[in-house]
C-alpha cells in the first residue's frame, strides 16, 4: 500500500437507519422521511463541499506554484527549457485568461464546476470530462477488480489460519499477511512481470486492456491489500472465536468450519470493511505505478501526465473524482455495516 | 583552425550475427538461441523481395500529448503521416521530397520550391503551393509550431504561391540552414483543409499526405497507424516509391524498460525505442540494434558566465580540468554512450570542430593552479576552497527523467565526486519536468549549472544556442547567458554561407571560441536507438534527427 496507509484501524461510527420505514400505515413516517431526507441532503451538500475543497486545493496549489504556466505549455509544445517573451505568452495567457488576476480566474473556474463544466484540457485541448471519462473503465477494472481479488485472498487466509491450535499453521498466516502488507507495488509488479511475463509468457506484456492482461497489474495491487485486510480482520477473528456465543455454537454441534463462515466471519470482517472504503482510494493512487509497469491506460497516467505540464483542469478532475470515489465508498462501507451487523439496524 | 573531420555518420547500424561469415554465424545463432528467452527464434535468411503486410508493432517510451508539434516525441509520430519538402540523406545531403527542384536568388533572401505535382492529402485536398503557404502562415504567424519559431523567426519574411506548383519564400536574411532544418518532421506539411478543424482535431489526428494515416489513438496505450494506399510522395532517400509494405502500426506506449524490452524477447513487438544500457549486449546479439547519434548540440553543462563562481573563466576552466568526463560517462552508460568532448557541438553534425573535444583533458593538477590563481588559493575544514570566507559552491540543476536519463544523472554524481578532489562543492539539484518546463530555473540567479542538449541537423543551432542573450532580441536559449558580439558575427556569417567549406571554418571557429571561454562543457551525445526483430527487414533511422521510418520496411515469410 502506499505511504499514506492508516497505521491503526479507522471505524466508521456507524450511521443510523438509512433504510426508512416511510409507510402510510405508521403514524410517524412523515415526520421520519422528513429527518431521512434532511439527512440526505445533507449528505449530498457535504460531499459537494468536499469535491469543491479538493478543486479549490488543487487550484490553488497548482497556480501558486513557482514558474510560470504559459511558459511551461510554450516550452512543453516545443520541448524546450527557457524563458519566454511576453509577445511569445501574450496569445497563451489570453486563451486560458493567465493574465486575469486569480480570484478572477478561480471564480470562472469554481463558475464553470457549479454549472458541471470541468474545463478543457490546456495540452489536450479536449474536454476534461472527456478525458476522465475515456479512461475510466479500465482504471475502474483495476481498482474493483483489486479489491475483489484483495478480499478473497484475505479471507481465503484468516478462514483457513486464524486460529488454529498448530502454531505453525496460523504463524504462516500472519507472517504471509503481514509479508504482503509490506511488498511495495513496483518491486511486485516488476517481479510478476519479469516471472510470469516475459520468462513464462502466461500473460501478454503489452495487453492494454483484454482480460489476460489484467490479471498481474490486479494481483499486485491486490496482493499488499490483501496484506492489510487480512491483518485487519484475523484480530477481529482471533478476540470473535474467544466470545461465548461461539462456544454455544459449537456447543450446539455445529462443525468449525461452519462457526468460522457464519458467525466468527461475521463479525470479524467489520474492520476489513472500514478499511475498504479507504482502500478504494488507494488503489487509485496505487494505479500511477502499476499501469506504468504494466503499459496500462487509466487515470494514473492521465493525472501524471496532467501533474507534468500543470494542466489545472485535469488535475482537478482526476483529484475531485478520486475524492467523490472516496465520498461514495464511504456511504457504502455505511450501508455495508447495517446489512452485516443487524443490530445497526435498529 | 586547421582541419575539420567529417561528421560521423549519425546511425550506427549494428547487424546481428548474421553478418559473419556463414558457419561462424550459424553456431553463433545456435548458441543465442539456447540461451535467448523463449519466442526469440533465430532469424530466417533473407529473402531478398520485399513482401507486402503484417502490422508493425513498436513499443515507445512515452506518449506525448499531441501526435504533432514542436516536441521529438511528437516528430516521430508525425512522421509516419507527414511529409516535409525536403529530406536529408546518409551523407548530410539535402534530397528532393514533396519539393522536386528548389533555388535560390542571388541575395540568398528569395527561395523558390517547384513541388511535386497530382500529390493529394489523404482528406482528398490537393497539395498545392497554397497548401505550402498556408503551412508556414499557421507554424510562424499564427505560432502554431514554436519550434519551427525558434528555427525561422528571426529569418521569416513572406511566403507566397507563385503558381500550383511554384512556393516561394522570402527570408530576411541569408539561411543556409534553412533546408536541412526543413528536413526535421517538426516542418511536416499538413492539409490546409484539416488544420482548419482546430487543436484539438488536429492534435488527434493530423492529416498529411505521408506512407501512413492515423487510425485510431486509444490514450495511454496505442496510437495505430493504417497504411495510406495511395501513397506516392515517398523522398528520394527512401527505398521504394509507392505505398508503404506493411498494412500498418501499432505504437504502443510501455513506458517502463523492463516490460519494453521484455515485449521484444518475448515476441509481442517488433521494435523497440530506447533500448536499456543493461540489455544492450544482449539486444545486439539477437537483434539489429540501430543506434543514432544525434546531431546539434550534445548533453553538455552549460556554465552561468553572469553569476556565481563561473563567471571567472579560470574557474570554468578548472572544473573542466577537473572531470575525468569520459571515465564517468563510460561507467554510468556502461559504455554504451559516447563521451563527448565537444561541449558545443556534437560529432555528427555537419560542420563539428573535432579539434576543441580534446581542450579540456582530465589534469587535476591544472585545476588546482587555476583555482589558487583565481584566488581560490585556501581550503575550508571539510577540504573544500574557500576565497572571502565564501565556500566554492556550485548548483546544478538538471530535469530529471525529462532532460536528464537516470544514466546522465550517475554521469552528474560522477562530477561531482571528481571535483570535490579539487575543492568544489557540488549540490545538484534535480528539477521536475513542471519546474523546469515552467521557467522556474530560467534566469541567472537560478542555478550555476545547467545541463542540456538541442537536437539538429546543423551547426546552425549555434544560432540558436550562443545568439546574444539582449534586451532587444533576447535569446533565452543561450543558457550560459554568454554574450559575445564577435561569437554572433562568426555564426551569422556561417549561416548566410552557401560553401560547404566556409561554413565549416566559421562554425569552427565558433567552437573554438566556445571552448577557449570553457563556456559548456561536454558531457555525452544524445543518442535514440532501436533493436529491430531480425524477422523486419529495411526499418531505417531518418537522417536529420532519428525519426524510424517505416515505409520500406516489410516482414519476412
Amino acid at each position: 500500500m502506499s505511504a499514506t496507509a492508516p497505521t491503526t484501524t479507522p471505524v466508521a461510527p456507524p450511521t443510523e437507519a438509512l433504510a426508512v420505514d416511510a409507510s402510510p400505515a405508521n403514524p410517524w413516517g412523515r415526520a421520519r422521511l422528513l429527518v431521512a431526507l434532511r439527512r440526505v441532503v445533507g449528505r449530498v451538500v457535504a460531499a459537494v463541499l468536499v469535491l469543491l475543497g479538493a478543486a479549490t486545493v488543487v487550484f490553488l496549489a497548482q497556480t501558486l506554484l513557482p514558474g510560470d504556466r504559459a511558459t511551461l505549455l510554450l516550452n512543453l509544445r516545443s520541448g524546450e527549457a527557457v524563458e519566454r517573451t511576453a509577445a511569445e505568452l501574450a496569445p497563451i495567457n489570453e486563451q486560458y485568461g493567465f493574465d486575469d488576476p486569480l480570484a478572477v480566474q478561480y471564480a470562472t473556474y469554481v463558475g464553470g464546476l457549479l454549472r458541471g463544466d470541468l474545463g478543457v484540457s490546456y495540452q489536450r485541448h479536449a474536454p476534461v470530462a472527456e478525458v476522465i471519462g475515456g479512461q475510466l473503465w479500465p482504471t475502474a477494472q483495476l481498482a474493483l477488480g483489486a479489491l475483489a481479488a484483495a478480499w478473497v485472498l484475505a479471507l481465503v487466509s484468516v478462514v483457513v489460519t486464524a486460529g488454529r491450535r498448530s502454531r505453525a499453521v496460523t504463524a504462516a498466516g500472519s507472517g504471509a499477511e503481514a509479508l504482503a502488507a509490506s511488498v511495495p507495488h513496483y518491486w511486485l509488479g516488476v517481479i510478476l512481470l519479469v516471472v510470469l511475463a516475459v520468462n513464462l509468457q502466461w500473460f501478454p506484456v503489452m495487453g492494454g486492456t483484454s482480460p489476460a492482461a489484467t490479471v498481474l497489474p490486479v494481483l499486485t495491487l491486490a496482493v499488499p491489500l490483501a496484506g492489510f485486510l487480512g491483518q485487519a480482520t484475523r484480530d477481529e477473528f482471533d478476540r470473535v472465536l474467544e466470545q461465548p456465543f461461539v462456544t454455544s455454537a459449537r456447543a450446539r454441534g455445529m462443525g468449525d468450519t461452519g462457526v468460522r463462515l457464519r458467525h466468527v466471519l461475521r463479525h470479524a470482517v467489520l474492520p476489513a470493511i472500514t478499511l475498504s472504503g479507504w482502500a478504494l482510494g488507494a488503489l487509485l493512487s496505487g494505479a500511477v505505478i502499476v499501469e506504468s509497469v504494466f503499459s496500462r491506460p487509466g487515470l494514473g497516467q492521465v493525472l501524471v501526465a496532467a501533474v507534468d505540464a500543470r494542466d489545472v483542469p485535469v488535475v482537478a478532475g482526476v483529484v475531485m473524482f478520486v475524492a467523490a470515489v472516496y465520498v461514495v465508498a464511504n456511504v457504502l462501507v455505511d450501508l455495508a455495516y447495517t446489512l452485516v451487523d443487524p443490530r445497526r439496524r435498529s | 583552425m586547421s582541419t575539420h573531420a567529417r561528421p560521423r555518420p549519425a546511425v550506427r547500424r549494428r547487424p546481428r550475427a548474421s553478418g559473419l561469415r556463414p558457419a561462424l554465424a550459424v553456431a553463433l545463432l545456435a548458441g543465442l538461441a539456447a540461451c535467448a528467452p523463449a519466442g526469440a527464434e533465430p532469424a530466417a535468411p533473407t529473402t531478398g523481395e520485399p513482401v507486402e503486410g503484417g502490422t508493425i508493432v513498436h513499443a515507445h517510451v512515452q506518449e506525448p500529448p499531441c501526435l504533432w508539434g514542436g516536441w521529438i516525441q511528437q516528430a516521430y509520430l508525425s512522421r509516419q503521416v507527414l511529409d516535409s519538402l525536403v529530406s536529408q540523406d546518409e551523407d548530410g545531403e539535402i534530397v528532393p521530397w514533396l519539393a522536386t527542384d528548389w533555388s535560390v536568388s542571388e541575395d540568398q533572401l528569395v527561395w523558390t520550391f517547384t513541388l511535386a505535382e497530382g500529390v493529394e492529402f489523404t482528406d482528398g485536398t490537393p497539395f498545392d503551393a497554397q497548401a505550402v503557404v498556408d503551412n508556414f502562415e499557421f507554424w510562424i504567424t499564427e505560432q502554431g509550431n514554436s519550434t519551427v519559431l525558434a528555427y525561422l523567426g528571426t529569418y521569416y519574411e513572406s511566403s507566397r504561391a507563385v503558381d500550383p506548383t511554384t512556393f516561394e519564400l522570402t527570408l530576411s536574411r541569408p539561411y543556409s540552414s534553412l533546408l536541412p532544418a526543413l528536413a526535421q518532421a517538426y516542418f511536416g506539411i499538413q492539409s490546409p483543409t484539416a488544420l482548419a478543424r482546430g487543436p484539438e482535431a488536429n492534435c488527434e489526428e493530423p492529416i498529411g499526405t505521408g506512407p501512413f494515416t492515423v487510425e485510431g489513438w486509444e490514450r495511454g496505450s496505442v496510437i495505430r497507424f493504417a497504411r495510406n494506399p495511395d501513397y506516392a510522395s515517398a523522398p528520394a532517400n527512401a527505398l521504394h516509391q509507392g505505398p508503404a509494405y506493411v498494412d500498418g502500426i501499432e505504437w504502443r506506449i510501455v513506458p517502463d524498460p523492463v516490460a519494453r524490452f521484455g515485449a521484444l524477447t518475448t515476441g509481442e513487438a517488433h521494435v523497440v525505442y530506447d533500448v536499456p544500457a543493461t540489455q544492450w549486449t544482449a539486444a545486439e546479439q539477437q537483434y539489429e540494434v540501430q543506434q543514432y547519434i544525434t546531431p546539434g548540440r550534445p548533453v553538455a553543462l552549460g556554465l552561468n558566465t553572469v553569476a556565481g563562481p563561473f563567471t571567472d573563466v579560470r574557474v570554468r576552466k578548472a572544473f573542466a580540468a577537473a572531470t575525468d568526463r569520459e571515465a564517468a560517462v563510460r561507467s554510468a552508460f556502461l559504455g554504451v554512450v559516447p563521451f563527448e568532448g565537444n561541449g558545443t557541438v556534437s560529432a555528427s553534425t555537419p560542420g563539428y570542430n573535432a579539434e576543441v573535444a580534446d581542450d579540456h583533458p582530465y589534469d587535476p593538477d591544472t585545476a588546482a593552479a587555476l583555482l589558487d590563481e583565481a584566488g581560490w588559493d585556501s581550503t575550508d575544514d571539510e577540504g573544500y576552497r574557500v576565497k572571502d570566507g565564501e565556500r566554492l559552491e556550485v548548483r546544478i540543476v538538471y530535469g530529471a527523467g525529462s532532460i536528464i536519463t537516470p544514466e546522465g544523472a550517475t554521469v552528474l554524481q560522477n562530477l561531482q565526486e571528481q571535483v570535490a578532489e579539487v575543492g568544489f562543492q557540488v549540490t545538484l539539484v534535480p528539477a521536475t519536468r513542471d519546474e523546469l518546463f515552467s521557467g522556474k530555473f530560467s534566469g541567472p540567479e537560478s542555478y550555476d549549472a545547467k545541463p542540456g542538449y538541442w537536437t539538429s541537423p546543423t551547426a546552425g543551432i549555434l544560432h540558436i544556442t550562443f545568439r546574444q542573450h539582449l534586451e532587444e532580441s533576447p535569446n533565452f536559449s543561450n543558457s550560459s547567458f554568454y554574450n559575445d558580439p564577435e561569437l554572433e558575427d562568426l555564426i551569422v556569417r556561417a549561416n548566410s554561407s552557401l560553401d560547404r567549406a566556409e561554413q565549416d571554418r566559421l562554425y569552427g571557429e565558433a567552437q573554438q571560441i566556445l571552448s577557449d571561454e570553457a563556456v559548456s562543457i561536454g558531457l555525452y551525445t544524445q543518442t535514440t536507438s532501436l533493436a529491430v526483430d531480425p524477422r523486419l527487414n529495411d526499418v531505417w533511422l531518418e537522417q536529420s534527427q532519428g525519426e524510424p521510418v517505416y515505409h520500406d520496411a516489410w516482414f519476412e515469410r
